[in-house]
């Protein structure tokens, strides 16, 4: 399927100027904000509308060339609601698919194929408005897959399915793909599109934000200009995947400065929760690929770092004074402490002598292999019993303590 | 549902193609003999059978009643029970609404002002009161329809609201003709009380023309099954809607028409007979077409043969009888519908 450039025109244009194509054999997400003219540009692909000015490709033709019927046996819908209240069975409806197809097949055959491929076939002779909103999705689909169309189109085919029927919809998907099926479909759910799609289409203000091969479609740059979130990319256990924060990085911090002294782990969600705030973070010293580490970078905090599984050494240590210098308050996670990070310590004692704001949670001193940190008790440090009670304290202030 | 049951739920669907059609249109004869047989003057069945074979130019009594008045009647009574009955089917379809019939979209109501005009322009005879009944009926029928669509949908209430509104409007205009017309208001009461009284071969040869629009929705039986799920889905799936909707619309304007022009104005049996055939056979129009084609022919039947009966030798209008029966159906199928 070839696709042109074409614009759509009512009194208000919904899309405007799109451009893309698809060949035969892809497999396309779609996705972008409410009202970006997601349905619609499904609704032109079928030829339901036309539109008002360009053309809209199918096979090289354009679609107002093709008579209905015609256009039926190209391009199948499976759409987003589907409202039947008359009493007729599953099988009748999937029936209905094999119209467009005339005399060449017989419904009744085409359709026990494909409620079989669909693995429904115990549905067929249930009525169909008694059938649950998920099952409904599925006949519909067997529906669209009688017409032996070569391009299947689906209006987020997810949104009324649990976890697992999302899955299983997406890898009969992806087997009728590999069978040589074209489909585009419409999607809401990030993730589920970067982990499925080979390529993705992002539309916003009805044009095309992005289209190409699904993580450089949705970049994180991508991701901010279109929905206005902060985007972070997530590569675990072989997948990618995308987290969100409300706040946009290109505003600016007015909360001050916190610096953490943390490390496996213990600090991610404290440098999540006060990104997410709006606070400027920075921490260190952090081994390189320390999980911690991990989550500064994909945040874009200003750290101190050191080659992994390396004591704290002398250019990490005075990066991490000059960042502790520039915070308005110290935190200290309750990381395990060993030979190779008892050198931060000595950084919160030089932050704590010159009369800086340094905040301990309580479980430090469980995890202090070097017996050093309980000197602490008799410095100017605040102790809290965990993160929450130091967000709460956050929170009571209108702005961290100055040095 | 248990699995036992659903083999033979699905056996019984199947029987129900030929066998259900064929008790239909058994019973369809039974009812138009019993019609033929009642009446102020009754015939025996060995006298029906005896008039039939003796032929229109016999001169017995027995004879003279049944072709001169009984039989024209009540063939023109199945006819337009049939014709209404198939034109009620097909706006319920349109309309995606089971409460739609020719008379709450105001198609009856300009039919009978198309030939109410006929009538007070001195055109009562022949085929100009059908004409100008097949105008104001699909005039009427367009107008609701523009008036109802909303970017390719129609509206229900909008439809509702504008078909009443057009009926009492054109009620109107038939009052003021009516006032206007002193000589002519017999006939035009009469007539637009709807009545098979008196009425002879000629209105059954007018009547007539509509068998071959009864026949036209059958060939799109699978057409009017995909518009069950909406206009867009049927343009998804294949079908040319603008096109099919065309023709059945024009189909239903003209059964209706026809019906009214013969007869006047009887309510509810496009209405009801629809909707007791999908309670009996289910939704698929291979079914509900033809029965409800037959279903209608009898009950109309059996309406003028009360309407002839009950209070003999007076008359009671048969569009009065169909109203008795069809109102408290009308209001069991709303409440009925509400609940589901």
């Amino acid at each position: 399927m070839r696709q042109a450039a074409f614009a759509y025109d009512a009194e208000r244009p919904v899309l405007k100027d799109v451009s893309f194509e698809v060949q035969a054999g892809d497999f396309v997400g779609v996705v972008g904000p409410n009202g970006s003219g997601k349905s619609t540009l499904l609704d032109l692909i079928d030829g339901v509308l036309a539109p008002g000015s360009g053309a809209v490709l199918v096979n090289g033709r354009p679609t107002r060339e093709y008579r209905r019927r015609d256009i039926a046996r190209e391009v199948a819908l499976v759409p987003q609601h589907f409202a039947l209240e008359f009493d007729l069975t599953v099988r009748d409806v999937v029936e209905m698919g094999a119209y467009c197809r005339g005399a060449e097949c017989s419904p009744a055959a085409a359709a026990s194929a494909a409620l079989g491929k669909l693995g429904i076939a115990e549905l067929a002779e249930r009525r169909f408005p008694e059938l649950s909103g998920g099952e409904k999705q599925m006949a519909v689909l067997a529906q669209a897959l009688v017409q032996n169309a070569g391009v299947l189109l689906l209006d987020e085919p997810a949104s009324s399915l649990d976890v697992s029927h999302q899955l299983a919809l997406f890898e009969l998907l992806k087997q009728l793909n590999a069978d040589g099926l074209t489909v585009i479909c419409v999607l809401h759910d990030l993730n589920l599109a970067l982990t499925y799609f080979d390529r993705l289409l992002v539309l916003a203000e009805g044009g095309v934000a992005a289209w190409g091969p699904a993580e450089e479609a949705l970049s994180p740059e991508v991701l901010e200009a279109v929905y206005g979130v902060r985007a972070l990319v997530h590569h675990h256990a072989g997948r990618t995947f995308l987290t969100f924060s409300p706040r946009r990085s290109s505003q600016p911090r007015e909360r001050g400065r916190v610096h953490l002294v943390c490390g496996g782990g213990t600090g991610s969600s404290l440098m999540r929760e006060l990104t997410d705030r709006g606070y400027e973070v920075s921490a260190g010293v952090l081994n390189a690929l320390d999980s911690d580490e991990v989550t500064g970078r994909e945040l874009g905090l200003s750290m101190a770092v050191e080659a992994p599984f390396s004591p704290v050494g002398d250019d990490a240590h005075a990066e991490n004074l000059r960042l502790m210098a520039d915070a308005d308050l110290v935190v200290l996670s309750d990381v395990p402490l060993g030979h190779g990070n008892v050198r931060n310590l000595e950084a919160v004692r030089a932050a704590l002598a010159r009369g800086a704001q340094v905040w301990v949670l309580e479980g430090l001193l469980d995890g202090d292999h070097t017996g050093a940190a309980v000197s602490l008790r008799d410095t100017a440090a605040r102790f809290f019993a965990d993160e929450q009670a130091v967000l709460a304290e956050l929170s009571r202030l209108p702005r961290p303590p100055a040095v | 549902m248990t699995d036992v049951e659903r083999p033979a739920r699905v056996s019984r669907a199947a029987r129900e193609g030929w066998s259900g059609l064929a008790l239909a249109a058994g019973i369809s004869l039974v009812c138009l003999i019993v019609s033929l047989a009642f009446g102020p003057v009754s015939l025996s069945p060995a006298q029906l059978w005896h008039d039939l074979l003796a032929g229109p130019g016999s001169h017995t009594a027995t004879a003279i009643i049944f072709w001169q008045i009984r039989a024209p009647r009540v063939v023109l009574a199945f006819l337009v029970g049939a014709a209404l009955a198939v034109a009620g089917v097909i706006l319920q379809d349109l309309f995606l609404n089971p409460l739609t019939d020719p008379y709450v979209t105001g198609v009856s109501s300009g039919a009978a002002l198309g030939a109410t005009i006929a009538i007070v322009a001195g055109l009562a005879g022949g085929l100009w009161l059908t004409g100008l009944a097949l105008v104001g009926g699909l005039g009427t029928l367009l107008l609701v329809w523009t008036a109802a669509r909303r970017r390719g949908r129609i509206d229900v209430y909008v439809l509702l609201l504008a078909g009443v509104s057009a009926s009492y409007l054109l009620s109107a205009i038939i009052t003021v003709l009516m006032i206007r017309a002193n000589d002519d208001l017999g006939a035009i009461l009469y007539w637009l009380l709807g009545s098979f009284s008196g009425r002879t071969w000629t209105d059954v040869e007018t009547a007539l023309f509509a068998v071959p629009f009864m026949i036209v929705p059958l060939f799109f039986t699978k057409e009017m099954n995909i518009l069950l799920q909406g206009e867009k889905r049927a343009l998804e799936l294949g079908v040319d809607v603008e096109r099919t909707k065309r023709v059945l619309v024009v189909t239903a304007a003209i059964l209706t028409a026809i019906a009214v022009s013969v007869a006047g104005i009887i309510a509810f049996v496009g209405l009801i007979i629809p909707h007791l055939v999908r309670l009996m056979v289910g939704p698929n129009h291979r079914r509900v077409l033809p029965f409800s084609l037959l279903m209608g022919a009898a009950l109309m039947g059996i309406a003028d043969l009360v309407s002839r009966t009950l209070l003999a030798p007076t008359e009671i209008p048969v569009g009065v009888v169909t109203t008795f029966i069809g109102a408290p159906v009308f209001i069991y199928l709303l409440r009925r519908g509400r609940r589901t």
